[in-house]
């Protein structure tokens, strides 16, 4: 039995799936439209986004950095590509690209500055974003872009049965992060830098190399968050991203992920991210007061932080 | 006052890198504030006016606090991000005790510094007893404290606060706004504080090197605790700063445009992350380039849109030039041994 609980607890992300059943289970039980079609179609497409959002700060954590600016990022692509699409009449599928390769060269900024100027990557991306608000903001003096093609909006409000169509991007993207981390050498080096600069180092590795590369993949992958925002809200909202620091910062910390780097779980992530929306879900089912939202998410990443401590320490005993 | 190894003079006594090298990040800072505000009361002559000065002072009072509440904890190396949500929570109490509760404004004053000193208790013992990095546990507290106090006070601002709040935003001693002399005694104790006391510099030496602090006696986690203690009885004296100019409570003011403002004085004024190193009058230089740049944008006419790409673009900028100067200092040191 002793056996059997530490092979459980090493499992990261174990607690967290079983949270998660439970929860499912006494959602069902309490509020019988939980699991209608619709309100699955709700819950799912509430999670499309986050999971986006929690894989581009999950990259920088993994190279023992941090990233402030993705809201700012995710906000100034959705203005982009909802700019694009507008006010200058670009198809979808080019606006898409050219809003992409924006955050992969804004995240290429943000990693060029940490590495060039070797300031902590959180002030640098503290002005970065900023800078990145500001922009948004002065492009946009705060008014949305709504007339996008009907083939972006049908796409973000289709679905089939309760499974909306958004899903198909954050699902494609987990796979490919867990080929990305598990097999490829760019994967492994951001980790191995991650898990311990130095020694990344005298084994011959770049650990900037590795660091502008995850700002790009973050930025990247905070810039498909964005877009997405922008499908599922029919309108490009500057204020998209405006309320993602947390949530981007959470998902991971409660997933697993360390805080120094090297260690990072997609699943924990995934699950994660499953229940902070089942807490919202259920804050509404409820018609509990929304701000119990906030006030979890913060209990939520202390508990996490607390017993990943406590499971270091178990596992460190064995 | 920064605490750094003075530095050598340059044998190019008048060339761009001696200046650069012999000149403080607060004179640099100085000569930028003078620069704007020439060019500033040129391009626009209501920026000296009485009115625009009045209202600028008012402003950069609150900024001031708000930097100081961060960089008290800079200095242990640490970082509070949790300074915007103990500033909502404290606006809320304040406006809670006066309007509902009725107590006299010196109580009620006296009550908010304490719960303010609360909440950064319990950051600091988090943070101390879990050996959880600061970041972590002050995103999660700032999540916790604003979320119950959303809970308990669902948002609805206190309108009817005693008249004399208001009226305390408002005077001024000639000139001088009365929320500025609050700022600048502040700033003033916590020089005394840094320079002149056995807790100040216990501060800045577990900034500087935790194991060294601990090996040389110093009571490393009850530093820190003091030092988050400290943010929180300045982000609550923030508040009531705010709440003063405003005459109302109001929770949609503060919080998380806090964030930015917070480290931006500090860092700009030449106080490390890292740590062991704080400086007052460049945190209060700090804010005076913050509010200058967003009175200077509204003077201008620019629009507040762009506010934070300024702000932004300053920060990296500052940053940036510090680098180079510690660059500049290091290739000279090396180039004299």
């Amino acid at each position: 039995m002793n056996e059997l609980f530490s092979r459980v607890i090493r499992v990261q992300w174990s607690g967290l799936l079983a949270v998660c059943i439970l929860a499912v289970l006494a959602l069902t039980i309490v509020s019988p439209n939980f699991l209608s079609e619709y309100n699955a179609f709700v819950f799912l497409r509430s999670l499309c986004v986050s999971l986006l959002v929690a894989y581009s700060q999950m990259v920088m954590l993994g190279v023992g950095q941090m990233n402030l600016s993705i809201g700012a990022l995710g906000g100034l692509v959705a203005v982009i590509v909802g700019g694009l699409m507008d006010a200058w009449g670009v198809p979808t599928l080019p606006a898409i690209a050219i809003a992409l390769a924006a955050g992969g060269v804004a995240g290429l900024v943000n990693g060029w500055l940490t590495v060039r100027t070797g300031i902590n990557g959180f002030i640098v991306t503290l002005a970065t974003g900023s800078a990145f608000a500001g922009i948004n903001l002065g492009i946009t003096k705060a008014i949305p872009f709504y007339n996008l093609p009907a083939d972006f909006v049908a796409f973000g409000n289709g679905r089939l049965g309760p499974i909306p169509n958004l899903l198909i991007v954050p699902l494609i993207v987990s796979v490919l992060l867990v080929v990305f981390f598990s097999r490829t050498v760019t994967g492994r080096h951001m980790l191995a830098v991650g898990g311990n600069s130095h020694a990344a180092e005298l084994s011959g590795l770049s650990p900037n190399k590795a660091i502008i590369e995850a700002h790009a993949l973050s930025g990247l992958l905070a810039a498909a968050a964005g877009i997405l925002a922008v499908a599922q809200l029919g309108s490009a909202q500057p204020s998209i991203g405006a309320d993602w620091l947390i949530i981007s910062f959470a998902a991971p910390i409660i997933g697993g992920a360390s805080l120094a780097g090297g260690s990072i779980s997609i699943t924990g992530t995934l699950l994660a991210v499953v229940l902070i929306g089942l807490i919202q879900n259920a804050m509404v089912l409820l018609q509990v007061d929304p701000y119990w939202v906030t006030f979890l998410l913060g209990a939520l990443i202390l508990a996490a932080v607390w017993l990943n401590r406590y499971r270091a320490v178990r596992v460190g005993e064995d | 006052m920064t605490v750094q190894e003075p530095i050598a003079a340059p044998s190019s006594k008048w060339s761009l890198s001696g200046l650069l090298l012999r000149g403080s990040t607060q004179f640099g800072l100085l000569v930028i504030l003078v620069v704007m505000w020439v060019v500033l009361s040129s391009i626009a002559p209501g920026f000296l006016s009485r009115f625009n000065l009045n209202s600028l002072g008012r402003s950069v009072a609150i900024d001031i606090v708000i930097g100081f509440a961060q960089m008290v904890v800079l200095a242990t190396g640490g970082m509070n991000l949790a300074v915007g949500a103990i500033g909502i929570c404290s606006v809320m109490a304040f406006g809670y005790l006066l309007q509902v509760l009725g107590l006299p404004i010196p109580v009620a004053i006296a009550a908010t510094l304490l719960m303010g000193a609360a909440m950064g208790w319990l950051n600091g013992i988090a943070i101390v007893r879990t050996g959880v990095n600061s970041f972590v546990v002050t995103l999660a507290s700032a999540s916790l404290f604003s979320g119950a106090m959303l809970i308990l006070t669902r948002a609805v601002p206190y309108n009817a606060l005693p008249p004399a709040i208001g009226e305390f935003g408002k005077a001024a001693v000639g000139p001088v706004p009365a929320l500025l002399i609050v700022a600048v005694a502040i700033g003033i104790a916590l020089y005394v504080l840094f320079r002149h006391t056995v807790l100040g510099r216990e501060l800045l030496a577990v900034g500087a090197s935790e194991r060294a602090a601990q090996m040389s006696g110093v009571p490393v986690g009850r530093t820190i605790t003091i030092a988050h203690v400290l943010s929180g009885m300045l982000a609550a004296a923030a508040a009531m700063m705010l709440t003063a100019r405003l005459a109302a409570a109001m929770p949609s003011v503060a919080g998380d445009d806090w964030l930015l403002p917070s480290f931006l004085a500090p860092v700009i004024g030449g106080t490390a992350l890292a740590g062991g190193a704080v400086s007052v009058i460049g945190t209060v230089l700090g804010a005076l380039l913050v509010s200058t740049i967003r009175s200077g944008l509204l003077i201008l006419q620019v629009g507040n849109f762009w506010l934070p790409l300024f702000l932004g673009a300053f920060l990296l900028a500052a940053i940036l030039l510090e680098r180079y100067r510690a660059l500049l200092v290091q290739r000279h040191r090396t180039r004299n041994a």
